[in-house]
């Protein structure tokens, strides 16, 4: 019947039509998504890190005035915030609070495959694949077993991470002070292990195969130098 | 005597009766196909003021998410990172390229890089971080695949149904809980049961009830 062959014509037109001007789904697209209910979707309050005009600097997340501190900031424990003992020294030892156990270690090599992996690499010898891009970094990031480094008290560490050292930035507003202790005892760790000889690991784990995990943050070729 | 109405017009009822469906049909499948979120949000791809890469982050230099979202398992935002994150590198490698103008700047005065956003929920939805990374739901899951994307691109339509969708059944979305950054991991090629996961503590329970996302 060939007026039900022009209906179908039609119908497969506008839709080409339909299609045509309007797009189809997942198009990758600059138009801000549409939103019909406009004073519910976005209502009289600030979400964090939204702009807001009403001030200066248009942040709606306002900083602390200075010279006050936000509860819980008082930072007075100065171990466990500034890795130094009551002589002013930096300390070798973790926190009271802190536990050393495997936990803590597990968190400080994860931590550590986050936040240094990147320039110090996954064993701490500085050859990290951000310093390989781009032209490479002006000053190499330091091998953490160097000798001088070695020799330094666990404070050190956590100090760095802190306060930065030279061209490495200050970790602090990155790194919850928990996790900077445990990425300081995993330094440790690291700097263990690269001096440790096979008489070190107990005779029944000697032959045992590398964990898929481990295997992954093994050396990057070329190896530790 | 001639006749009122032309002959033409008795096919008027025939047609009408054929394309009245027709149209109806049509205007149920422009509503169901135009009306969604998945129409009207997925696809979102902002022009961003400086043009950071994902890819060449994420997939190159092997960065982790965290590195960047720092907040992601603490608070219930994922924080964009300050200008200070991108200067860690930045004040050693391509230090002087003028695509990162603007985060030297930034750096420098203090004043915030106006990134567009790109995931946003209406306000009247609560939504947090914290137990979904913290249950092994992927960022990729949410997010799809930000490692290969050059401009970061909405994937998911972030409608109540797409919620709910998982919340119903979580179990194919979970995966082992140190694997939830790494967007590579494919819940295709393991066989992963989180019921049977020694890290796990206990089932996880996603709300399905109003109250759960909307408090
Ligand atoms: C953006 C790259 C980068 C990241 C990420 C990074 N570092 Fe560094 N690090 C450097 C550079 C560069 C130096 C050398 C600084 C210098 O000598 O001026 C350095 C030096 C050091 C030193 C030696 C300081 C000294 O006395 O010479 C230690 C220790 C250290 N980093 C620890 C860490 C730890 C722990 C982390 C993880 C929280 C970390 N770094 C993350 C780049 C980085
Ligand atoms: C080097 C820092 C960095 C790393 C690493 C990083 N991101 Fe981002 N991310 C950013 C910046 C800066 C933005 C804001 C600009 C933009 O949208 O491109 C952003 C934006 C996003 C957004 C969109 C936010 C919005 O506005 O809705 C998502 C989602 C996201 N990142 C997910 C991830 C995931 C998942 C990973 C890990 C695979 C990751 N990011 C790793 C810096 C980073
Ligand atoms: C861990 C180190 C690291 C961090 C952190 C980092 N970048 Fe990069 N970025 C690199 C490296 C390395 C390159 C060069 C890669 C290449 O060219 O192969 C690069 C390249 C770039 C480029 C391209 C520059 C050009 O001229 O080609 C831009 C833009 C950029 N980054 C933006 C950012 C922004 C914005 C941030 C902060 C959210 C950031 N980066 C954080 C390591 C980093
Ligand atoms: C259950 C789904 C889900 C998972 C898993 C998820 N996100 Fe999101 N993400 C969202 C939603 C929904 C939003 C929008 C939130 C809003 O508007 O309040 C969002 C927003 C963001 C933003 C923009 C800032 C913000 O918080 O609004 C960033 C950045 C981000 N996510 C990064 C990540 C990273 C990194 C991971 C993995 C560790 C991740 N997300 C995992 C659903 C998810
Ligand atoms: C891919 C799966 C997935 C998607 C998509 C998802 N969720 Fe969830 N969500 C979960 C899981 C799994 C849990 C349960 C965590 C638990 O039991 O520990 C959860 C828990 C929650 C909770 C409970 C938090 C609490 O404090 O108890 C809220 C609220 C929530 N989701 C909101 C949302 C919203 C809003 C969306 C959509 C924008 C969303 N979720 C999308 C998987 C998902
Ligand atoms: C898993 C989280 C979740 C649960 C549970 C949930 N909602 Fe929602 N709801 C959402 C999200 C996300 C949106 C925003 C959808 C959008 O932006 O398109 C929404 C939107 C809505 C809207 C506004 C729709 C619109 O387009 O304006 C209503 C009304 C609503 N929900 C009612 C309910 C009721 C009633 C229940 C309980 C039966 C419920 N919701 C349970 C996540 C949830």
């Amino acid at each position: 019947m060939p007026a039900r062959t022009s209906l179908v014509r039609v119908a497969v037109g506008l839709s080409a039509v339909a299609f045509g001007t309007v797009g189809c789904r997942g198009i990758p697209s600059e138009k801000p998504p549409i939103h019909l209910q406009q004073n519910m979707d976005f209502q009289q309050r600030f979400d964090p890190q939204e702009p807001n005009p009403m001030f200066e600097d248009g942040r709606a997340m306002r900083l602390p005035p200075e010279g006050t501190v936000p509860v819980g900031w008082l930072m007075e424990d100065d171990h466990l915030w500034r890795g130094r003992g009551p002589d002013g020294r930096l300390v070798d030892a973790l926190p009271p609070g802190i536990k050393l156990d495997r936990k803590l270690l597990d968190r400080g090599q994860e931590r550590f495959n986050i936040y240094c992996a990147p320039c110090h690499d996954h064993l701490g010898t500085g050859r990290g694949m951000a310093t390989r891009r781009g032209g490479g970094f002006a000053v190499q990031p330091k091998n953490l077993h160097e000798p001088r480094l070695a020799a330094m008290p666990l404070g050190y560490f956590y100090k760095v991470i802190t306060d930065g050292q030279g061209t490495m930035l200050s970790y602090a507003a990155q790194i919850p002070v928990e996790d900077r202790w445990a990425i300081a005892a995993w330094v440790r760790t690291l700097q263990a292990s690269q001096r440790a000889s096979a008489s070190d690991v107990p005779e029944e784990a000697r032959n045992r195969p590398v964990p898929k995990a481990l295997a992954a943050t093994r050396a990057p070729e070329g190896g530790a130098s | 005597m001639p006749a009122i109405f032309p002959r033409w017009t008795n096919h008027i009822p025939v047609v009408a009766g054929l394309l009245a469906p027709l149209v109806g049909a049509g205007l149920i499948f422009a509503v169901w196909y135009w009306f969604s979120p998945k129409f009207t949000d997925v696809g979102y791809r902002p022009k961003q003021p400086v043009p950071y890469s994902h890819r060449l982050h994420v997939s190159d230099v092997g960065l982790d998410c965290r590195y960047c979202h720092n907040t992601v398992e603490r608070a219930a935002h994922a924080a964009v990172p300050p200008a200070a994150t991108c200067m860690n590198c930045h004040s050693q490698v391509k230090s002087t390229s003028p695509r990162l103008e603007k985060v030297r700047e930034s750096y420098n005065t203090g004043a915030p890089i106006q990134w567009v956003r790109v995931h946003q929920l209406p306000d009247y939805v609560y939504f947090d971080h914290r137990p979904h990374v913290a249950a092994g739901v992927g960022c990729a899951s949410c997010h799809g695949r930000v490692d290969l994307e050059d401009v970061v691109e909405l994937k998911e339509p972030l409608s109540m149904s797409w919620c709910l969708d998982c919340h119903r059944n979580p179990e194919p979305n979970l995966r082992p809980l140190d694997q939830v950054t790494n967007m590579a991991w494919d819940p295709a090629e393991h066989d992963y049961d989180p019921n049977k996961d020694p890290m796990r503590k206990r089932k996880v329970q996603p709300p399905t009830h109003c109250s759960g996302c909307h408090r």
